[in-house]
């Protein structure tokens, strides 16, 4: 038999083989790229949602950087699916799209949480990873990843996580004037309607992020302060500042120091561990007895002056400054 | 009759909306809680006398820590430990050597006279068992004296303050502290450092201490780096000193290769293994009394006989290619030969020979054979044969006889610390990370590295007219 036989043989085998054939691989990489397109047009209608705006095939065509004919095709076929409805140039999301394009978020936002804290990559990392991740979960796996992280409420960046029925939690915000207590609170919202409020606030220098606390409250006027100055304002328009209350860690930080300041024997009682510390490392943390509470102290140096030594339950640990900044301690 | 069942998802339900309404440090409290239970109990159970022991820890520590005395210390113990291992394996390797050379010897007169043809005799006794006794002579005293003196420090507890002391070194090339123990262990053997790169819990470090151990010369290499010094650097000096100086000179080759281990990790954390380094913590235990005991079980059973079991599956194979090799004449020279003469101009360009490059490649499975290989070569032997006895001899027989200067002799100690991972470190990096991609990266950085290193050294010689 002529042994040139084999080769048209090989190459067919090597095209159309069930599972490994050229065919077969070539078909499941387009079928990836497709859903990666389309879950990613989703999410960016589901974006422009959340921000008010509506989507349009111009700003799916940007954001996707694809040409106007695949766009067309793109949108067409989410049409088919009951994905998407489109009224004039609009696009919007059905029901069925919102739920989706949840998920994605979803994967993507639990992706970036595994990502920093079980697989510790750097926080300018995670994004990117993420972004290639996301497309490849089921919903069934997406759960597991959710209970193996003690189902986190909030990424990395402090977006919050949608639940697994597809709602996101709100932001949690309430009017400063529904407040009762006189704790600190953060104002995380300021409404831009009515304007004539808006511009008020804002005239009386309050800004998104400023922690402050109500020191005064009478039917004619709201008194603020944020330890400096004071800021009064009408009820009516105070009602358009929101405020959500300060966490308990970030009460019990302002009368704390990083553990990283303590000078050579000096005793600190731990306070809390950072926020920013999750995971795997946290866990760490607490496995070695960094509890709150817990007295500790700096016992050795050494030649570079990092990582210190720490007394803490009896034993030596040893910790670089950098995570010994990420423990707050109060001296004792 | 009104029928209110629980339903199994109306308690999930129930869990998720409570799962919100949870403080986000309720697992600090639950681990917060555990404590003061453990305290609790431990207060009432355990009695604590004011221990001198406690005091005596943490004076020990801060002297081994301490800036001005931690890093002498370190460096200390690292010239004691090898100079034991020089001077200690000296006696011992002749030693093993006279009594397994002996039966080799009875071996092959037997065969002789049982009318044996001379290529099976040759082939046996000369290729196969001499390849076998040579490891063993020269592999077996210093794992035997380096490895329990090692694990003595490990079962001392003073392992981890190294890692602690170095730390920071390591952190600013991206890598982790926990990174020296497992290069200490690289000292016996780099396949069992690669092993013990196990306790670093980050993949990415992990990755970086396996791919950097081999610049750590294990005992393996000590021969070589022991022979050198004791002929082209320790002669020099009155031979009541040359324990000391070989010694110190190998501990020199150590610090190079420490060097090349950072810079090395640093250059991998900015390109393929991209990254930050994590969080380190690191438990300095107390110091505990060595258990002699488990010091030679652990030392002698776990590690040398495991490890010398490994090289002599190895040496076995490369004593027999050896041999064939100089034994298959092709017109008045052999195959060794000839290929030593091909190889000659890329050896020379390292500042090298062909020899050398020809010795390194029959030693891919054990770099103990270098040097028998190389003055079999030289000497033009037909088995591997232990040199001239003395230095002199030596210094004779490769400076006047085949061209060796001191760039040879400098270049040989760099390129033994650089050169590729042995066959048996090859094959654990690759049972280690599960993967072909680094275990061959790892042959490639290193290999690259001591070609570029000994050519760059080689050039800036010629260039400055010390050789020719």
């Amino acid at each position: 038999m002529n042994p040139w036989i084999w080769f048209p043989i090989l190459l067919l085998a090597a095209t159309f083989l069930p599972r490994y054939g050229l065919l077969t691989l070539y078909k499941d990489w387009r079928s990836a790229k497709e859903r990666e397109q389309l879950e990613d047009a989703l999410k960016h209608l589901l974006d422009r949602e959340q921000a008010g705006r509506h989507a349009s095939p111009e700003s799916l065509a940007g954001t996707l950087d694809l040409p106007r004919a695949k766009i067309t095709r793109l949108i067409s076929d989410m049409e088919s699916q009951g994905l998407i409805e489109t009224r004039g140039s609009q696009l919007h999301l059905t029901a069925e799209g919102t739920r989706w394009a949840m998920h994605v978020v979803r994967a993507h936002r639990l992706w970036e949480r595994y990502l920093a804290d079980e697989a510790r990559m750097p926080l300018s990392q995670i994004h990117n990873a993420a972004q290639k991740r996301e497309h490849t979960l089921t919903e069934a796996q997406l759960d597991e990843l959710d209970a193996a992280l003690g189902h986190p409420t909030r990424d990395p960046h402090g977006d919050p996580i949608p639940t697994r029925e597809g709602k996101m939690p709100s932001a949690e915000s309430q009017p400063i004037t529904a407040r009762q207590d006189e704790g600190p609170v953060r104002i995380v919202h300021i409404e831009d309607e009515p304007a004539i409020a808006y511009e008020q606030i804002l005239a009386a220098g309050l800004r998104l992020g400023q922690v402050i606390r109500i020191i005064e409250r009478t039917p004619g006027r709201i008194v603020l302060s944020d330890g400096e100055t004071e800021y009064r304002l009408a009820p009516t328009v105070a009602a358009n500042v929101g405020v959500t209350p300060l966490p308990e860690s970030e009460i019990a930080k302002t009368n704390a120091v990083p553990l990283a300041d303590l000078s050579q024997d000096q005793h600190g009682e731990i306070v809390m561990l950072d926020d920013s510390l999750q995971g795997f490392t946290r866990r760490r943390f607490l496995d070695l007895g960094l509890t709150p509470g817990a007295t500790i102290h700096p016992e050795l140096g050494n030649f570079f002056g990092d990582p210190r030594a720490y007394r803490v339950r009896g034993t030596l640990i040893a910790l670089r400054k950098d995570q010994a900044e990420q423990i707050w301690v109060r001296p004792v | 009759m009104e029928n209110t069942t629980i339903q199994p998802n109306d308690i999930l339900t129930k869990a998720e909306t409570l799962r919100g309404t949870l403080s986000t440090s309720f697992r600090d409290e639950i681990v917060k809680s555990l404590y003061s239970e453990a305290e609790h109990i431990a207060r009432r159970a355990v009695k604590t006398a004011k221990e001198k022991k406690y005091d005596l820890d943490q004076k020990i520590d801060r002297l081994v820590t301490s800036p001005i005395t931690g890093l002498p210390i370190m460096l200390i113990l690292l010239g004691i430990i090898i100079w034991l291992t020089v001077s200690g394996a000296n006696i011992f390797s002749n030693a093993i050597a006279n009594v397994l050379f002996g039966i080799g010897d009875w071996g092959r007169a037997f065969f002789n006279q049982i009318g044996m043809p001379w290529w099976i005799t040759g082939f046996l006794w000369d290729g196969v068992y001499l390849g076998l006794a040579w490891v063993v002579s020269v592999m077996l005293p210093p794992m035997a004296i380096f490895f329990p003196a090692f694990t003595f420090l490990e079962d001392l507890g003073y392992l981890p303050r190294v890692a602690f002391n170095l730390d920071w070194l390591f952190k600013k090339t991206g890598a982790h502290g926990k990174q020296s123990l497992t290069m200490a262990m690289g000292f016996g053997c780099n396949a069992a450092g690669v092993v013990a790169t196990r306790v670093i819990d980050s993949p990415r470090e992990r990755l970086i201490a396996i791919l950097t151990n081999n610049f750590v010369p294990c005992n393996g290499r000590f021969p070589t780096l022991i022979m050198l010094a004791t002929v082209f650097v320790a002669a020099a000096f009155p031979p009541a000193l040359t324990s000391f100086i070989a010694a110190g000179t190998v501990v020199s080759v150590v610090l190079i290769g420490v060097a090349f281990t950072f810079l090395m990790s640093w250059l991998l954390s900015k390109t393929i293994l991209k990254g930050e380094a994590s969080a380190f913590t690191l438990e300095l235990p107390p110091y505990r009394r060595p258990n002699v005991m488990r010091i030679l079980y652990t030392s002698l059973i776990d590690r040398t006989i495991f490890v010398l079991w490994r090289a002599m599956q190895t040496a076995a194979p490369a004593g027999a290619i050896i041999w064939i090799l100089a034994n298959i004449h092709v017109g008045d020279s052999n195959l060794a030969r000839m290929i030593a003469d091909w190889l000659n101009p890329f050896g020379l360009l390292l500042g090298l020979d062909g020899v050398i490059l020809l010795a390194y490649i029959i030693a891919i499975p054990a770099n103990e054979i270098v040097v028998p290989t190389m003055m079999m070569v030289y000497m033009g032997a037909g088995m591997m044969v232990n040199g001239p006895g003395t230095s002199a001899g030596i210094f004779d027989l490769l400076v006047h006889g085949h061209g060796w200067t001191m760039l040879t002799a400098v270049n040989l100690m760099l390129f033994a610390l650089l050169h590729n991972p042995c066959a048996t470190t090859i094959i654990t990096i690759y049972k280690e990370t599960k993967s072909y991609k680094w275990a061959t990266v790892s042959v490639l950085i290193t290999l690259g590295t001591a070609f570029l290193v000994t050519f760059l050294t080689a050039s800036f010689a010629r260039l400055m007219g010390w050789v020719i």
